[in-house]
Formats: structure tokens, C-alpha cells, sequence
């Protein structure tokens, strides 16, 4: 389990986060939605170790994220940003193999890891194709089939987490789809899943449980039916809008 | 676009070394009959033979390890700064180095910089001045928050202009012999070549080209991004910290025994990447066997094309090799590679 506490983090004198607390609990996708600048990529930046928060702790597993070695973390832990420029012509079987650096399960496996990764990203036909070459939705694929890749299979006792970071920007409806379906998948074998997204709706969809930022500040967290409320919604993203259900997922719809 | 397989790609790699190594040591001013190659080592050599072992071969091997150099240190370069463009130059080594030759040219009486290592006090100079541009540039680019290549990169260019400027003041105030010596040495040269320094440069050259592929799956990971090649789980402050200081090291050396070797280390990685596909554990050494090949039949050219005159090799590699890279790059733009 990832779990923040008390976290804030300021940058030559602005606070842009503030007392944050955070748990991505195994089995669970954990959802961070908030207007622009409220301070999602900062937090981003802080869970996945990038950056040190001004105060709080953080802690993978019981143990400050500062004492995991950069290997033992790539293991169990797998971070998505939110663009990759890669400018080498890198298969798609490539980059993700490259997934499997941290690990040493040996060629065989890992060939099978990336067959799995790409299918899972519907994006088997890219195999031997360009980085390169590919369209945006393409390419977005691959990256998320590499960190899938890096914790496909868990290694130690540690639970496993995916951190992703707008993972579905340039998708297609399809493809927004397959990639709830895999962060399900992920979280139904106990990878605790943390996202960060736009859309409130894929958020209601995907999430468990959903934090909203506003302003460096927690706006609000719990459960999508908890959190997405039009008064909510109107205090955070200043837009009125109404709530209806999903009739195909029963989950909350936003309607503007 | 078709990809060599790799191991494919060294086969004919090392049969191309191997006549490129042939071709050197029997073409040049004196045309050398195959059969005086046994007489290599042995008591009863003519002249002929003398030449191969204590002219030719030498020069050979220095220009194998030279080009091998190079062009690895060049596909590590292109892959740090994450460009396919780089060159090993860009972190000031060469700029630094013709500083350092210039000032011992110039001022003349650094004889005992070399004695220990029986080394012309220029390429000790060279050698030096390579370093400290590359320390100033490192320096420049590292802060507490690690070094920043796009930094490195803007200071290598600065650094590279001032050294440049340093140079020109060298020759500004030289007199006409050193302004030959100057210039002649900035040209690149592999004229010097004897045992002694063949030596010298293999215990460099030889560790070196071995152990930088070992970095070729990290090197890897830093293409996708610094941050994502450490979520990958790779010391990427220490591995940039450690590729800079080797580059620095092999490209100082080559530049003190040759001179300004331009467009190999550019060029050769380039290529290969183009033959096998951008896999540094694959593209380091298939650069160094190329560059090796490369430097060989350039120098071969520059011994025999204007024969009895000498042109110096960095002449005939950037002759060649510019109108090549703008080819490459207008292939490029056309689409028809990658």
C-alpha cells in the first residue's frame, strides 16, 4: 500500500500542496480528478519519488519511499507520465521490453510478459512497427503496455502499485474503455491503482475511490456517489451541472 | 525501413575491419606484395617489411582504435543527449583539447608533461585541455538537483565558442611555424603513429569499448525520459555522471594522439543505427567496429590518394563524411527511412 501523510510541498515560497493525505489501497483504483493547476501533477510528482514534499511522509509498503533502492521500487512499482517523447525508431516490442529492465525473469518470460502487455493494450499488430512512425493514441498505448509490463507479475511480498498519469488523453471511446478494463484487471489482483484524469465521468467509471484536489487542497474523497455531487462539482470546477447514473455501470453521470 | 539482425551486422563488420586492416597495410606510397605480411616479426625482413612492422602497421591500428573510439563514444553521446544528432564534441572535449595542443605549441618547453609516458608534450596538452573544457561544462550543467543535459548541452556550446576564441588567440599572436603546427594538428592526423603510442591508446581504447556496452540497456531506458528510465529503476545520476566521465576520457585520448578526427563519432553511430536498429547494447560496438573500418580506409585515402604528399585524415573524414550526413538527413526528410 502507498499511503501520504500530512503531505506539502511549496516552490520558491508558493504552496502548491497542502496537508494531503493519501491511501492507494491494494485491489482498489484510486482516482485524482481537479481543475487545471490545482495540483495534481505536483502530487504525481511527490507519490512517484520524483520530487520531496516541503513536509509529510510518504510510505510504500510501511517503509519510507526515500529507503527503497531505484530497483527494488521499479519492481513493484510502476509510474506512467503523462508524455513520452522517445525519438529513436524503437519497436513497439522494444519499448515495452523495456518494461522488464528491473527484472531478471529471463528472455523466455519476458517475450511472454510483452506478448501479453501488447494484447492487453489491443496493440499486438504494432509489434514490429516504429515508435516512430505511430499516431499519438498509438503510441500512448505502448508506453502504458511497457509499465504494464514492469509489474505484470508480482516479485515480492510487496503489493504492487500503478501510478498513471492522464493515461487515456489521446485514446479513442474503445480504447478508454480497454484501459478501464485493465486497471480493473490490475486492481482485481491486488495492484493498488492510482490515476490521475480529466474526465469525471471515465473517473466515476474507473474509480473506487476518488480524491478531488482543489487549489493544493483536498476538495473532497470517498466513493464516486460520495464525491461527485453537483454542489461539489459546482464549488470545486465553478460549472453547474447535474447528476444522473450511468444506466450501463450504474455509476455517477455528469452531465454539463 | 529493413533492419539488419544485429549479429549479422558484426560478421560483416569484422570482415570489413579485416580488409580495411589488409588494404591499409599493403596500399600507400609503396605498394606492399601480401606475401612480405609473414615476414611480420622475423628476423630476415627487407625493406619492405620494416615498413609493414614499424610504419604501417602502427598507423593502422591507431587509426582502428581511433575510429573505434569515436564512433562508440559517439553512439553513448547521441544517446545521453537523447539526440540522434549529437557528437562527441559537443561537451567541449575537442574545443578544450585544441586549447591545450595550441598553448603547448605556443609556448613551446612543455616537454616534460610528456616524458613519463613518452608522449609529445602537444598530445599530454590536448589531452589536458579536453579535460578541463569537459570538467568546466560538467560543472556548469550539475546542480543539487543532478546534471541537466539540455544545460550541458548549451554550455558545451559556450564553452566550446570560448575555447574557440582562445585557440584564435593562440594563432593570432603565433608565428608562422606555429601557426602550421596549430593548424596542421586541428585538421586531424594520424601521421605520428608509432608503437609506442599504439600502446598508450589500447590500454585506453581497448577497456573502454568494452565496458561501455554494458551500459546499453540503461542507455536504453534514458531514450523513453530521465524520469521514466527511473521509475525503470536505473541510477540515472550516477549513469549520466559515469558516461560523461568515460566519453570525456576516450574521445580526450583520441583527440591527443590525432587531432580533430571530425564526423566519425557522428556519422558512424548514425549509420549503424539506421543498419540495426537504436539498441545501444547492439549499436555501441557495432559503432566501434565501423568506426574503426571507417577511419581506416579514410586514412588509407589520405596516405595514398595525393601520394607522395600526405593529406591529413580529418580533411578527407569531413570531406566525405559531411555530403554523406546531408544525405542521410535528406533521405531522412523524404520519409523513406527512419
Amino acid at each position: 500500500m502507498l499511503e501520504a501523510q500530512g503531505l506539502s510541498f511549496s516552490i520558491a515560497g508558493f504552496s502548491l500542496l497542502r496537508d494531503i493525505d493519501l491511501r492507494v489501497e491494494p485491489g482498489k483504483v484510486t482516482a485524482i480528478i481537479g481543475p487545471n493547476g490545482a495540483g495534481k501533477t505536483s502530487l504525481f510528482r511527490l507519490l512517484t519519488g520524483e520530487q520531496r514534499p516541503t513536509a509529510g511522509n510518504i510510505a510504500l509498503s510501511g517503509r519510507p519511499l526515500g529507503d527503497w533502492s531505484s530497483t527494488q521500487l521499479a519492481s513493484v512499482m510502476a509510474v506512467l507520465p503523462q508524455s513520452s517523447r522517445l525519438d529513436f525508431p524503437f519497436t513497439a516490442r522494444e519499448v515495452v521490453m523495456m518494461g522488464r529492465i528491473p527484472h531478471a525473469t529471463g528472455l523466455v518470460r519476458d517475450t511472454a510478459i510483452v506478448d501479453a502487455a501488447l494484447t492487453a493494450v489491443d496493440g499486438s499488430y504494432l509489434d514490429k512497427r516504429f515508435y516512430t512512425h505511430m499516431s499519438g493514441g498509438e503510441k500512448q498505448r505502448v508506453q502504458l503496455a511497457r509499465v504494464l509490463a514492469q509489474i505484470w507479475e508480482p516479485v515480492t511480498d510487496h503489493a504492487r502499485v500503478l501510478i498513471l498519469d492522464e493515461p487515456t488523453s489521446s485514446f479513442d471511446l474503445a480504447h478508454q474503455q480497454l484501459t478501464i478494463t485493465n486497471m480493473r484487471s490490475f486492481a482485481a489482483q491486488g495492484v493498488g491503482v492510482l490515476v490521475v484524469i480529466h474526465d469525471l465521468n471515465m473517473a466515476a467509471r474507473c474509480a473506487d475511490q476518488l480524491l478531488v484536489l482543489s487549489c493544493g487542497r483536498i476538495a473532497a474523497c470517498g466513493s464516486p456517489q460520495q464525491v461527485l455531487t453537483a454542489t461539489t462539482i459546482k464549488q470545486v470546477f465553478n460549472v453547474d451541472v447535474s447528476i444522473g447514473i450511468n444506466p450501463l455501470t450504474g455509476t455517477p453521470l455528469v452531465i454539463a | 525501413m529493413h533492419r539488419l539482425p544485429p549479429r549479422a551486422f558484426m560478421v560483416v563488420a569484422l570482415v570489413l575491419l579485416v580488409l580495411a586492416v589488409l588494404l591499409g597495410l599493403l596500399v600507400g606510397p609503396v605498394q606492399i606484395a601480401p606475401v612480405k605480411l609473414l615476414t611480420l616479426w622475423s628476423a630476415d625482413q627487407d625493406m619492405d617489411g620494416r615498413v609493414l612492422e614499424l610504419i604501417r602497421l602502427p598507423r593502422v591500428l591507431l587509426a582502428a582504435l581511433v575510429g573505434a573510439c569515436l564512433a562508440s563514444c559517439g553512439a553513448v553521446m547521441q544517446g545521453l543527449f537523447r539526440n540522434p544528432l549529437a557528437d562527441p564534441s559537443l561537451i567541449g572535449v575537442s574545443s578544450g583539447a585544441s586549447v591545450g595542443a595550441s598553448c603547448v605549441i605556443f609556448f613551446g618547453g612543455f616537454g616534460f608533461l610528456g616524458s613519463g609516458l613518452g608522449l609529445p608534450a602537444i598530445a599530454i596538452g590536448a589531452f589536458l585541455g579536453g579535460m578541463a573544457a569537459t570538467a568546466v561544462v560538467y560543472r556548469l550543467a550539475t546542480s543539487v538537483t543532478g546534471t541537466s543535459v539540455s544545460t550541458m548541452l548549451l554550455a558545451g556550446i559556450a564553452i566550446t565558442a570560448l575555447a574557440g576564441a582562445v585557440t584564435s588567440l593562440f594563432s593570432f599572436f603565433a608565428d608562422n611555424e606555429m601557426l602550421r603546427r596549430i593548424s596542421l594538428w586541428q585538421m586531424g592526423n594520424l601521421d605520428s603513429a608509432n608503437w609506442h603510442r599504439v600502446m598508450v591508446i589500447a590500454a585506453v581504447v581497448i577497456p573502454l569499448v568494452s565496458v561501455l556496452p554494458r551500459e546499453g540497456r540503461a542507455l536504453n531506458a534514458m531514450l523513453l525520459g530521465e524520469s521514466e528510465a527511473r521509475h525503470l529503476g536505473i541510477g540515472v545520476e550516477q549513469l549520466k555522471r559515469r558516461l560523461i566521465v568515460l566519453t570525456a576520457l576516450g574521445v580526450g585520448v583520441a583527440v591527443a594522439v590525432s587531432g580533430v578526427v571530425a564526423f566519425v563519432g557522428l556519422i558512424v553511430p548514425h549509420l549503424v543505427r539506421l543498419l540495426i536498429g537504436p539498441d545501444h547494447r547492439y549499436l555501441i560496438p557495432g559503432s566501434a567496429l565501423l568506426g574503426a573500418v571507417l577511419l581506416l580506409l579514410a586514412d588509407t585515402g589520405a596516405r595514398t590518394l595525393m601520394s607522395p604528399a600526405e593529406l591529413p585524415t580529418g580533411v578527407i573524414t569531413a570531406l566525405l563524411g559531411a555530403p554523406f550526413f546531408v544525405a542521410l538527413l535528406l533521405r531522412q526528410r523524404r520519409g523513406l527511412v527512419s
